[in-house]
């Protein structure tokens, strides 16, 4: 871990549950998902870096809880932190305190996964249609994409 | 239309959703209080193929096929962030021969996109003549990914494991013919951008950020290098064969759109030489190495600097044949939070110029919205207003 | 006597109108949620090596001025209702060509969902031109048909 690492990891210690190496240059901290906004505000008063991504996962974890994976870099070097949520109840509260352009990716969280961020100031859809249904989150394993599904041979 | 509390009218004006060739089409409303504008909102989605969700069910080899058209104006990057990452999760050592040929066409692939955007940027701003003669020099690097790879958009010259398609020694030197004129052209735009009155007056103190503003909001790519964000993971997370031909970054100060032009346009000069150090010396050895059907299982980051900034990609796999996942976060996206809240406080004209200043492939459009009974605001007619506002002699 | 001197004027402006067509047909560009390869090689006929604006096609924004809609991308969901929209707008008669492996099947897209996969199950097309993307000339070629199309097809078309 460079020193990079070794100081993020100071910054967001107090909310780390366990931590681990996978690359040279990368750290990941799980984390509760209560706690990412404060991790976030920790992060960037700190000036670490700047969150650069917010990935949703599903089915990375064995007991088939969703995963929200915060991406942080500093020069080379990227902190991800992880928090899991249950797949009925996934919410985390909005980073967009510390980050405000993490709107638009929290935006796509929500409609892409089904996790409520609270207190996100919009959480209009981003990239899926007006008409798309409720209740079906595209990247998640087991979307019913069948629900949204176009009919391709409409009127001409 | 409302009104607003001192009695006069607001107007919401929609802007898109369609546009000619825009990575990720947006519809952005702009509340406007006479001429200048009060609040904006951006809505995406007219491009949303479903990507990420399409990967799950092809195999590591076709999603480098779809991925590569997630955006035609810079599909090489795409492909070279995702076998990078790939190749990191199988854990094999591509041959330095085929990272240097990724390097050429990745730079070459930033040559076509700063020439292509400094022509929509010149015609957002009704400079139809630096439109027209950016693009005839433009063919000029066409020609050369054509002649090096087999197509002039969509190359394709990324494997797993390396890359399709050698460099020879006449292409070598059509290359390097080329790049002496794309030099010469691009001393002369630079000039033209610096000089021109009328245009310096549609970009010089126009869409100010702050270097702070900057790292605040995010930015990437050449939209933050010109507010002195030093940001290129080229230099600062060199990969692939950069790290044998290293990059000079190209930061301004000034964070107005003059800026955002000089960058892009100084950036072209570094890329003509980084073409010409690869050409030059390219190493010797194969252009592929055998590669894996299933990938171990694993996670990894993969980041690159796509001609519009940090392009980034998180690709995790369960040792399938498939990919788990592969997120994609482009440059766009992550620019976009700074046009809405640049926009707001500027004048209604200036906003093509905005959207043009962070580059997200294009952006002009045609589609005409009928706001409250009598306006109809196309996106042309927004550009003939700014046009007339700035580009009109007094006389 | 009169009539037939009516008819007489009438077939030579039909005449006219199919020259002026032909000869200077107002192209409208709509973008279905295509990656932008083939637009850009669309506006890459404008330019100077190959200048469409030769053969007298003009690109303009109006769908009511357009007598020929060139159509790129797989025709995604939130694009569909606007590409419809759009056809809708343009007086006849109308063409239309469809640009590009995703506009006549959906390409590398086919099956994803948000994508509706071919734009003549939205509206009907008169020239398909493939290629992903299809060069300029290949796009030029592709109007240059509906030109000659235009011109066999002209004096039927002309009574809608």
């Amino acid at each position: 871990m460079n020193s990079d690492l070794e100081w993020a990891l100071e910054i967001v210690g107090e909310w780390a549950l366990e931590h681990n190496a996978p690359a040279a240059d990368r750290l990941d901290v799980r984390i509760k998902p209560e706690h990412t906004a404060a991790a976030a505000r920790a992060l960037i008063d700190a000036r670490w870096g700047y969150l650069t991504a917010i990935t949703g996962l599903d089915g990375s974890a064995e007991d088939g809880q969703l995963e929200v994976l915060y991406h942080y870099c500093r020069g080379a070097s990227i902190l991800t932190l992880r928090a899991s949520l249950p797949r009925d109840h996934a919410a985390v509260p909005s980073v967009c305190g510390a980050v405000p352009m993490a709107t638009v990716y929290e935006r796509e969280l929500a409609e892409m996964f089904g996790v409520m961020v609270v207190g996100t100031p919009d959480s209009s859809r981003l990239f899926l249609p007006d008409d798309w249904p409720d209740g079906v989150y595209p990247l998640r394993k087991d979307a019913a994409l069948e629900r949204a599904a176009p009919a391709p041979e409409e009127d001409q | 239309m409302s009104d607003n509390e001192h009695g006069g009218s607001k107007f919401t004006v929609p802007i898109g959703p369609q546009h000619p060739a825009l990575k990720e089409p947006g519809h952005f409303e702009f509340g406007v209080d006479g001429e200048v504008v009060t609040s904006a909102t951006v809505r995406l989605g007219y491009a949303h193929r479903g990507i990420e969700k399409a990967v799950e069910t092809r195999n590591w080899t076709q999603n480098m096929y779809l991925l590569e058209r997630i955006c035609g104006i810079c599909s090489h990057i795409h492909a070279m962030a995702y076998c990078l990452g790939v190749e990191a999760l199988a854990e094999v050592e591509v041959p330095p021969r085929a990272q240097a040929i990724r390097v050429l066409v990745a730079e070459l692939e930033r040559i076509h996109s700063h020439l292509l955007w400094l022509g929509v940027a010149a015609h957002e701003a009704g400079f139809d003549t630096l439109f027209m003669y950016s693009w005839r020099d433009r063919e000029t690097v066409m020609d050369m990914l054509e002649g090096l790879t087999g197509n002039r958009v969509n190359y394709s010259a990324n494997l797993l494991g390396g890359v399709k398609f050698d460099l020879t020694a006449e292409l070598a030197a059509e290359i390097k013919r080329g790049l002496a004129f794309l030099e010469e052209r691009t001393q002369h735009y630079l000039d033209v951008v610096t000089s021109d009155e009328l245009f310096l007056r549609r970009t010089r103190g126009v869409g100010t950020m702050t270097n702070e503003q900057a790292e605040l909001l995010g930015v990437v790519g050449p939209t933050a290098r010109a507010s002195g964000v030093n940001r290129d993971i080229r230099v600062i997370a060199p990969y692939s064969a950069y790290k044998v031909f290293p990059v000079t970054p190209v930061v301004e100060y000034a964070g107005d759109l003059e800026a955002r032009f000089v960058v892009r346009l100084k950036e072209l000069f570094e890329s003509y030489r980084l073409c010409r150090a690869v050409v030059d010396n390219l190493p010797p050895g194969d252009i592929t190495t055998r590669f894996p059907r299933r990938i171990k299982a694993g996670e990894v980051v993969s980041r690159v600097e796509a001609p519009r900034g940090e392009l980034f990609y998180f690709i995790r796999s369960s040792g399938g044949e498939n990919p788990d996942r592969v997120k994609v976060r482009t440059p766009t996206l992550a620019n976009m939070a700074s046009v809405i809240s640049l926009a707001v406080g500027h004048q209604l004209a200036d906003i093509p110029m905005l959207l043009a200043g962070i580059d997200p492939c294009f952006s002009c459009n045609d589609r005409a919205v009928t706001i409250s009974g009598d306006d109809d605001w196309t996106w042309e007619r927004l550009r003939q207003l700014g046009i007339a506002r700035y580009g009109r002699p007094a006389w | 006597m009169s009539v037939h001197i009516d008819r007489l004027w009438q077939d030579a402006l039909e005449q006219v109108k199919t020259w002026a067509r032909t000869n200077s047909p107002w192209v409208i560009h709509f973008n279905s949620g295509s990656c932008n390869g083939c637009d850009i090689e669309i506006l890459a006929t404008l330019t100077p090596r190959y200048d469409a604006e030769r053969f007298g096609i003009k690109l303009q924004g109006s769908p009511r001025h357009a007598d020929v809609l060139i159509c790129t991308g797989p025709v995604t969901r939130q694009a569909r209702d606007r590409l419809l929209r759009v056809y809708e707008q343009m007086p006849y008669p109308k063409f239309v060509i469809a640009v590009g492996s995703c506009a006549l099947s959906g390409g590398a897209f086919q099956g994803c969902y948000n994508v509706v996969g071919r734009v003549d199950a939205v509206i009907p097309v008169d020239v398909y031109v493939p290629g992903c993307p299809p060069k300029p000339e290949a796009i030029i070629d592709g109007i240059v048909k509906l030109l000659d199309k235009l011109n066999g097809a002209a004096p039927e078309e002309a009574q809608l």
